[in-house]
């Protein structure tokens, strides 16, 4: 328990610190709050408008969530494929090169006509192609390292191959895939979010953010900065706890 | 019927390429039933090729192999042998008893038989205590230990084993030669053992075959015949003699490949 709090302490330490510098610089410097608003004042904002930014947070939240399932699944499967038919995971890696390179400010315009105004799908959409690429190219990573000695084994056993790639291939990945999923994890809620700024149901923070600074509300603006700030976090630590549960094996949760 | 016979087999490599290795050159090797066979020779002299050729894991050039009465092919595929090589190789995400387990689980054995076997070959290894650890927390001798469990798991009538003890310190080595040898003991186990140390060879075998490199062959087979295989056995006059009867096969291998090694 001590040991936690010692570890703990700098960063906390550090933290406040940059915080009270931030505030002084601010009130100090005069600086406009168009420019920096002072951390009081979007504390303020966080605190007044705590409903509304939980609520975005929710909205965002769910279609971030639902991109990284869903993008995640189609990776795993993907890998999974590519790696089991070596000339489609020759063809399949530029290819998933070109679709990572789409970016996704010129994609959401699009997807967002594509689909009704208050459609969630085309968020959702471009959050499971963000996705995709850093699952899907980890999990192939992994499903590619076997060790050899495993595969000798797997041999005697007689084992078929569907038997080797589940049993074998699979959890022998699992490390490279939530290595994967931990970028990946972030990445969605970026993407979420960042998908409302260019139209589409607006109910998440994205939208938020974007009205509040046309408003020139700026402390409110990062109110919900913050808030996708925290979501994003929020998100990557569940991916932590996920794998930590999905192999018990490991004993650190960052190897 | 022999656990093992092989007949004037040929192995090359890369057959046809400019790289073509001629690894084993027409080799013909009888392994009795409930008999330990080491295989000793330089490093390039094509024992684990030969180990390789009875576990069907790389197929013959020419010749034939048959365990226990049947193609290398078919007893692979029947399960009649268990393997273990110099890493213990296992599957980190398995705990100890899962993996001994494994084997089991992939001839469609039930859970609770499998369950009792896994306990009773890790009782036989000495690590019942350690049936629920993961092999990251087991020390390397453990692990080994675990692997040699699971390679006896499916309680095949015939053992391979390459260089399994090759990794281990010389205390923990001894402990598990000892055990080794009750265990083959008990089960009536044939074994096929891939050494460099002449000494374990020595030590484990009813039969001593030495190999010589470039190209791979048998040049001699020495019957150790100990009286006994316990620890005054390590000191006694006859281990020594046997041992020097080895090195000597060893050294009369050609001179050039000597030189090449």
């Amino acid at each position: 328990m001590t040991r936690t709090i010692g570890r703990a302490l700098p960063p906390l330490l550090f933290g406040v610190l940059a915080l009270a510098g931030w505030e002084l610089f601010v009130k100090l410097g005069r600086v406009a709050p168009f420019i920096l608003p002072a951390p009081s004042a979007i504390w303020t904002e966080l605190v007044e408008q705590r409903g509304n930014v939980w609520d975005a947070a929710l909205a965002s939240g769910r279609n971030a969530l639902i991109g990284l399932i869903g993008g995640a699944l189609v990776a795993i499967l993907a890998a999974l494929a590519a790696g089991r038919f070596r000339a489609l995971g020759e063809i399949s890696v530029p290819f998933a090169a070109v679709f990572n390179a789409l970016p996704i400010i010129a994609l959401a315009p699009i997807l967002n006509n594509m689909f009704e105004s208050t459609s969630s799908v085309p968020r959702r959409l471009v959050t499971g192609i963000v996705v995709f690429f850093p699952v899907f190219l980890n999990t192939l990573r992994g499903l590619r390292e076997v060790d050899p000695v495993h595969q000798e084994l797997m041999r005697t056993y007689a084992a078929s191959g569907w038997t080797f790639a589940v049993k074998v291939r699979l959890p022998g990945a699992l490390p490279h895939l939530f290595t994967g999923l931990r970028q990946a994890s972030s990445l969605a809620v970026i993407a979420a979010v960042v998908a409302e700024y260019f139209g589409g149901l607006q109910d998440g923070l994205g939208s938020r953010i974007t009205s509040a600074a046309a408003f020139t509300a700026y402390p409110r603006a990062w109110a919900f900065v913050v808030g996708a700030c925290l979501l994003g976090l929020a998100f990557y630590l569940v991916t932590l706890l996920v794998e930590r549960l999905a192999m018990p094996w490991r004993e650190r949760l960052i190897a | 019927m022999s656990a093992v016979e092989i007949k004037s087999v040929v192995k090359v490599f890369n057959q046809g390429r400019a790289d073509e290795v001629l690894a084993l050159s027409d080799v013909d090797l009888t392994v009795g039933v409930g008999e330990f066979v080491s295989l000793i020779g330089p490093s390039g002299c094509g024992k684990s090729t030969l180990l390789r050729l009875i576990a069907d894991l790389i197929p013959a050039t020419t010749g034939t192999v048959t365990v226990a009465g049947k193609p290398a092919g078919q007893a692979r595929r029947e399960q009649a042998y268990g393997l273990a090589f110099q890493q213990a190789g296992l599957f980190e995400w398995r705990t100890v008893r899962r993996n001994v387990e494994l084997p089991l689980e992939l001839r469609g054995i039930g859970r609770a038989e499998r369950r009792a076997r896994a306990e009773e070959m890790l009782a036989l290894v000495g690590l019942a205590e350690f049936a629920g650890h993961y092999p990251g927390q087991l020390s390397g001798g453990m692990q080994q230990r675990v692997a040699i469990a699971r390679a006896l798991a499916v309680q095949p009538p015939l053992l391979l084993m390459d260089e399994p003890f090759g990794a281990l310190d010389e205390m923990t080595r001894e402990r598990l030669q000892s055990e080794l040898l009750s265990i083959c003991a008990k089960t009536g186990t044939s074994t096929v053992f891939v050494t460099h140390s002449i000494s374990e060879a020595v030590f484990l075998s009813d039969r001593v075959v030495v190999m010589s490199a470039r190209p791979g062959r048998i040049t001699a087979a020495i019957e150790v015949g100990l009286p006994s295989r316990d620890e005054a056995a390590r000191q006694s006059p006859a281990f020594f003699d046997r041992i020097t009867e080895v090195r000597r096969a060893l050294r009369g291998a050609p001179l050039a490949s000597e030189a090449t090694n």
